[in-house]
């Protein structure tokens, strides 16, 4: 399944120079291809996080559209599309994502609860193994670090095998082992899974799973 | 684990905040419940004194002091003595618009040797008597007889025990309803045993005699006006024929005490809107700080998949589940509070006092649960829906 | 640190009721000095109350003593009126004060005692 920017932007009110707007995103197309890895890269605050949140369907563009397949993202009633993001979309947000009031495992098992499609405990505590936090499946999140909170965040995203994975900056506060073990995991997704997978990112070595590379800085695609 | 489960893991693995709000609500329905069921109280206690003052009017001595003395022994269940020649009945019987008048006599025992006050005790002409008798015939079949004497229902003598007053044995035959009035703490006798008992008191040296050649002295007269006259003439027939004595609407006594209850009423209406407001913002406000707190942990759960119906059904269910508990706990806490001190409120109070039957608590509970529930759905609606309009993409963004 | 949370309440209940017994729970006081037989059931109370913060202070290094806390508690809600007889009139103090605030009292240091031990008994499991 393909995910296609057409024409989207982002503006954000605020008092800046002269202009009481600013947009973090500049009106900009394009194709995320299944099977592949695309990789976005520039410096912070460029507008990356935007896009992805746009394309994630968690962000109302100011213009233009997000079609998933051929289905217009954000002219759908919200039900409809957060039914879609449970089933078909699997984001790794930013910063600390877990609900602390669960337990590690329950955390990975949680979205596909939520959606009516559950998943084993089995299966979550293979991909928590997979990703070296099997240990800490009973642990509640206030215990993690960041790094092991990012690789349960990983898992939550995969474990429902959605047909799209956008991961922002998955590998932020991780060591180089387990930056590499998180990357590959993600390209084996899209190699061997046919999975639709965009990483935000300003780790270098990220480029070596990329299959198109894109840059984006002051809100437009280089 | 759907929605529901995961509002109860949140509550139960965040006991501090769960116990928080809950108190809160607790709080809010002990104020509302208590409230009620004390207004509840006297509202009922002054149907229940209207019931059993089924007079037009009541003749006293013409005393200054007998009929805040009457008032007295009515309201908070003191004792008076207070006589009138007997004679004064004759007289209340010829004016025009009399139908029956029903003296009472009233004789104040000595300290009993059960407790440390008085006894009120009653006589009554079992003849012409309506005011006490039809009570009596509530919790017993038969008429009193010499020697017999009904309690009230705060005089703690079972049926079949000897009450000893002024050395004399009186078998109690009958316990008699409640009506939250003084009259609950007095005992009633017919006229015979009545002037047994003076006798006695004579001869212990207690007096009740206005001189020392009347024959029989009365207290009060009980008179039920005949149909088709007017209350207010008779009342003031009779204060115009009958010599030393006083005649009072029974009305007039019950808009007194109505008046205060009115007083009482309000206040304590106030006191529940003022708590009701005041639980109403802090609510507000918890939920608000709460929902600020939870912001990020909220849409994470709309990025994966988490609808804003979802969202608003978690926030519900959660605010919903502390506030029932809260419910219960403080309807629990008023009645633990309010049940066992009633004979406590009703002296404090001075105002007639009856706890309401069952259905009509039953009913005051179920508005209160209703009231503390519907205000935490309130509270936490107005955050819930406030979360739910915002991108999850925006929060998800802030301080990431 | 919660199971020691119990003890210290239901310690400071029981010297509400001893203390309250004597003071401002006390039963009905004569104008000319003389008692009747709720005097009595409040010096019974007295002791109860003192045997209760006895036993509060045991199951504070004792968890077991929870449970005979149960019957001296019962022993103080049956103490006035049901096995020592009070006065004959509900508006006597005894009655309307000493009475319920003592079946409150010791009740609600019953359901304490009941829950330190369920909880302690948990925490041993």
């Amino acid at each position: 399944m393909t995910i296609r920017a057409e024409n989207i932007s982002k503006r954000y009110f605020r008092k800046t120079g002269q202009a009481n707007y600013f947009e973090a995103v500049k009106p900009l197309s394009l194709t995320l291809e299944e099977g592949a890895v695309t990789v976005l890269m520039g410096r912070s605050g460029g507008g990356k996080t935007t896009l992805l949140h746009m394309l994630s369907g968690l962000l109302t563009p100011t213009g233009g559209k997000v079609w998933l397949g051929d289905t217009d993202l954000y002219a759908l009633p919200d039900a409809r599309l957060s039914r879609l993001r449970g089933e078909k979309i699997g984001v790794v947000p930013q910063g600390r994502s877990a609900i602390d009031t669960l337990t590690v495992l329950e955390n990975v098992l949680l979205p596909g609860r939520l959606c009516g499609q559950p998943k084993s405990r089995e299966t979550a505590l293979q991909w928590l193994d997979t990703l070296e936090i099997g240990h800490l499946a009973e642990a509640r999140p206030a215990a993690l670090s960041g790094g092991e909170l990012r690789r349960m965040a990983i898992a939550r995203a995969l474990i429902q095998e959605p047909q799209i994975l956008l991961a922002d900056e998955p590998t932020g506060d991780l060591d180089d082992a387990s930056t590499h073990l998180a990357l590959s995991l993600l390209q084996k997704a899209a190699h061997e899974g046919g999975k639709t997978v965009f990483l935000v990112t300003h780790e270098n070595d990220a480029r070596d799973y990329a299959d198109r590379l894109y840059r984006m800085d002051d809100g437009a695609l280089r | 684990m759907n929605a529901f489960s995961l509002a109860i893991k949140n509550l139960i693995r965040k006991p501090g905040r769960t116990a928080a709000l809950t108190l809160l609500t607790a709080f809010l329905a002990l104020s509302v419940f208590g409230g009620s069921l004390v207004v509840g109280s006297l509202r009922r206690g002054l149907g229940s004194l209207e019931s059993r003052l089924g007079a037009d009017i009541i003749v006293l001595p013409a005393s200054a002091q007998s009929k805040v003395s009457f008032e007295k022994l009515l309201l908070q269940g003191t004792t008076g003595a207070f006589y009138m020649d007997a004679s004064s009945l004759e007289s209340v019987r010829e004016v025009a618009g009399v139908e029956v008048a029903a003296p009472q006599t009233f004789l104040a025992s000595l300290k009993a040797d059960c407790c440390a006050v008085k006894v009120q005790v009653i006589g009554m002409d079992p003849a012409t008597d309506f005011v006490v008798q039809p009570w009596i015939a509530q919790s017993y079949g038969r008429q009193l007889t010499y020697m017999d004497v009904a309690v009230g229902c705060k005089v703690e003598a079972d049926v079949g025990e000897t009450l000893r007053i002024y050395d004399e044995n009186c078998h109690v035959v009958a316990r008699l309803a409640p009506t939250g009035t003084g009259l609950d703490t007095a005992v009633y006798c017919s006229m015979d045993t009545m002037n047994h008992l003076l006798a006695a008191a004579e001869a212990k040296g207690v007096s009740h005699k206005i001189t020392t050649d009347s024959e029989d002295t009365i207290s009060a007269i009980y008179v039920k006006v005949k149909d088709g006259y007017d209350i207010d003439q008779v009342n003031s027939r009779l204060n115009g024929h009958v010599r030393k004595a006083t005649a009072v609407r029974t009305r007039s006594m019950l808009t007194q005490v109505s008046d205060s209850l009115a007083g009482v009423s309000r206040t304590v209406s106030l006191l529940i809107a003022a708590v009701w407001v005041l639980s109403l913002i802090i609510l507000l406000i918890a939920f608000a700080m709460m929902a600020a707190e939870r912001r990020r942990e909220f849409a994470v759960l709309r990025l994966i998949g988490t609808s804003r119906r979802g969202l608003c059904r978690l926030i519900l269910t959660e605010s919903g589940l502390c506030s029932l508990a809260g419910g219960l706990i403080g309807i629990g806490a008023a009645a633990a509070v309010v049940f066992p001190f009633t004979t406590l409120i009703e002296t404090q109070l001075g105002l007639p006092y009856l706890t309401p039957d069952a259905k009509t608590m039953a009913l005051l509970a179920a508005a209160t649960l209703v009231l503390t529930v519907g205000i935490g759905a309130l509270a936490s609606g107005w955050s819930a829906l406030r979360l739910s309009r915002v991108d999850p993409g925006a929060t998800l963004r802030e301080g990431a | 640190m919660k199971k020691k949370l119990f003890s210290p309440l239901i310690f400071v209940l029981a010297l509400v009721v001893a203390v309250g017994s004597q003071t401002f729970l006390s039963p009905c006081v004569h104008e000319d000095g003389s008692f009747g037989s709720c005097h009595w059931a409040g010096q019974a109370l007295l002791g109860v109350g003192l045997l209760l913060a006895a036993l509060a202070l045991l199951s504070w290094v004792r968890t077991d003593v929870y449970l005979a806390i149960l019957p001296a508690a019962l022993l103080g809600c049956l103490t006035p009126g049901t096995l020592i007889p009070l006065c004959k009139m509900s508006a006597m103090r005894c009655r309307a004060v000493m009475q319920p605030a003592m079946i409150l009292l010791c009740g609600l240091i019953a359901l304490l005692a009941l829950a330190g031990f369920i909880v302690n008994r948990k925490r041993a499991q």
